[in-house]
C-alpha cells in the first residue's frame, strides 16, 4: 500500500496506488487491468487476501521517490527512485520505465529498467524488455531478443561451494584472490 | 525433391549450424575458470537463457552485453549509424573469460579489430577468450544462438530478429586478427564450425 499502514480488511480500501489509477475499482488478480464493466451491478466484492493485492501505476503517472510496499506493484508509467517490497512482486509493464534500485520477492520486466535488482526469488526479463544494470536473484529467466546489458549474480546458500568448485572436485586455485575482484563496484562499471 | 533445389547441400558436413555438437573448447573454458576464485565472465550474446544460467551458476558474477542486438540497432538507425562498441565500457582487467561466440563473423575487419582490442583490454592477464567461427556463410543465413546443454553440448536456436552481415574468415585471417593473444587450442568440426580458445599473455592471473 505504498508505505501507508495496512488497513483492516473489512474497511473500504483507499490506497495511493488506487488513487493513481484514477480511483477505479481494484481489478482482481485475474482480470485485465483495463477491462472495467460499463455498469457493474452493485455486488459485494470479496476482499482478496492481502498478499494478492496489486497496485498499478498507470501509463500517465510519473513518480519520483521511494516506494515501500506490502502488496504487488506494477509500473506502467515512469518511476525514478528505489522500491523496497521484499515479500511482494514488482513488475515493469511493457510501457513502464523505471530507474533505481528494486528489492522485491520476484521481479518481471517487460519495459525499461535501469538500475539494480535484488530479488528473493526470480527475475524475469521478457523479449520486449530493455534492461541495463545489475541483478542479484535466486534465479533468472531472459527471453531471446531482450535488450540486455547487465550482470547476474545468483544467490547461493551460505557455506555451499560454487558449481564450479563442485564440478572441479578439487581444491581451488592456489592463486590468492586479488583485490581487484574484491571490489565489485569498481569492476561493475555501469556508468 | 531435386537435390539441386534442396535448401541444404547433399553433404551433411557442408553447412554449419545445422546440428548440435559437443564443444571441446567450451569444456576447456569452464574447466579452466573452475580453477580460479571470484571469476567474472562476459557474454557478448545473443541473449540466451540457458547460457546465462550455465555461467551464472558457475561464476561469481556473469555479465551479459548483447552486442548482436546492439549492432543490429545501430545498423537499423536511419539517422546515421552509431558506435555499438561504446557499450563495451568495462574497465581494463575486468574479466577472466569472454565468450565471443561467433560475433566476429558479423563484423568487418575494422570492427573486428576494435572488438578484439577491447576484449584484450577487458581481460585480466591469462584470461580466456572463446571464439567460434564459421567457414562460410550459411544458407539460409539465419543467425543462430549456440545454446549450452548437458555435457557441453551446443545446440542451435534461430534468432529471426537479427539480420546482420556475414564476414566469414579463413584461419589465417582469424589468427592474424587475434595475434596479440596466445592460442590455447583450436578445433575444426565436421559441421563446418571452428572453435578457438585464446589466452591473454601473462604468467599469472592478476
Amino acid at each position: 500500500m505504498l508505505g501507508k499502514p495496512k488497513k483492516p480488511e473489512n474497511e473500504a480500501p483507499f490506497t495511493a496506488g488506487k488513487t493513481m489509477e484514477e480511483q477505479k475499482p481494484a481489478p482482481s488478480a485475474s482480470a485485465a487491468p483495463s477491462a472495467a464493466p460499463a455498469s457493474p451491478a452493485p455486488q459485494p466484492r470479496p476482499v482478496p487476501p492481502s498478499n494478492e493485492e496489486k497496485t498499478t501505476i498507470g501509463q500517465q503517472i510519473s513518480i519520483e521517490g521511494r516506494i515501500r510496499g506490502e502488496e504487488h506493484l506494477v509500473i506502467e508509467g515512469s518511476m525514478k527512485g528505489n522500491v523496497q517490497m521484499e515479500k511482494h512482486n514488482f513488475t515493469v509493464g511493457a510501457n513502464g520505465r523505471v530507474e533505481g534500485e528494486v528489492r522485491a520477492q520476484n521481479v518481471s520486466i517487460s519495459g525499461q529498467l535501469k538500475g539494480t535488482i535484488t530479488a528473493v526469488g526470480k527475475v524475469e526479463v521478457t523479449k520486449e524488455a530493455d534492461f541495463y544494470g545489475d541483478i542479484k536473484a535466486k534465479s533468472i529467466s531472459v527471453e531471446d531478443g531482450a535488450y540486455f546489458k547487465g550482470s547476474i549474480e545468483l544467490s547461493r546458500e551460505p557455506h555451499r561451494k560454487s558449481a564450479f568448485a563442485e564440478a572441479a572436485g578439487g581444491p581451488l586455485s592456489s592463486e590468492a584472490p586479488k583485490a581487484a575482484f574484491s571490489q565489485p563496484d569498481a569492476a561493475k562499471k555501469e556508468p | 525433391m531435386d537435390p539441386l533445389n534442396a535448401p541444404y547441400p547433399r553433404y551433411s558436413d557442408a553447412e554449419p549450424f545445422t546440428e548440435s555438437y559437443s564443444s571441446t573448447i567450451l569444456k576447456m573454458f569452464v574447466e579452466t575458470l573452475a580453477r580460479w576464485r571470484d571469476v567474472q565472465t562476459l557474454d557478448l550474446g545473443p541473449v540466451c537463457q540457458e547460457n546465462i544460467m550455465f555461467f551464472a551458476k558457475r561464476v561469481r558474477r556473469h555479465y551479459v552485453c548483447d552486442m548482436f542486438l546492439r549492432l543490429q540497432r545501430e545498423q537499423d538507425k536511419k539517422s546515421g549509424r552509431g558506435d555499438a562498441f561504446r557499450h563495451l565500457d568495462y574497465p581494463p582487467g575486468s574479466f577472466d573469460g569472454i565468450q565471443l561466440w561467433e560475433f566476429t563473423d558479423h563484423l568487418d575487419d575494422h570492427q573486428a579489430k576494435r572488438l578484439v582490442k577491447r576484449c584484450f583490454d577487458m581481460l585480466r592477464s591469462t584470461g580466456l577468450l572463446m571464439l567460434i567461427a564459421l567457414e562460410k556463410k550459411p544458407s539460409p543465413d539465419i543467425i543462430k544462438t549456440l545454446v549450452i546443454g548437458r555435457d557441453h553440448l551446443l545446440d542451435v536456436r534461430e534468432q529471426p530478429h537479427l539480420k546482420l552481415p556475414w564476414y566469414c574468415r579463413h584461419n589465417r585471417s582469424l589468427l592474424s586478427l587475434l595475434a596479440d593473444f596466445d592460442i590455447v587450442r583450436s578445433f575444426r568440426y565436421r559441421n563446418g564450425l571452428r572453435e578457438f580458445l585464446f589466452k591473454k599473455p601473462g604468467l599469472v592471473r592478476d
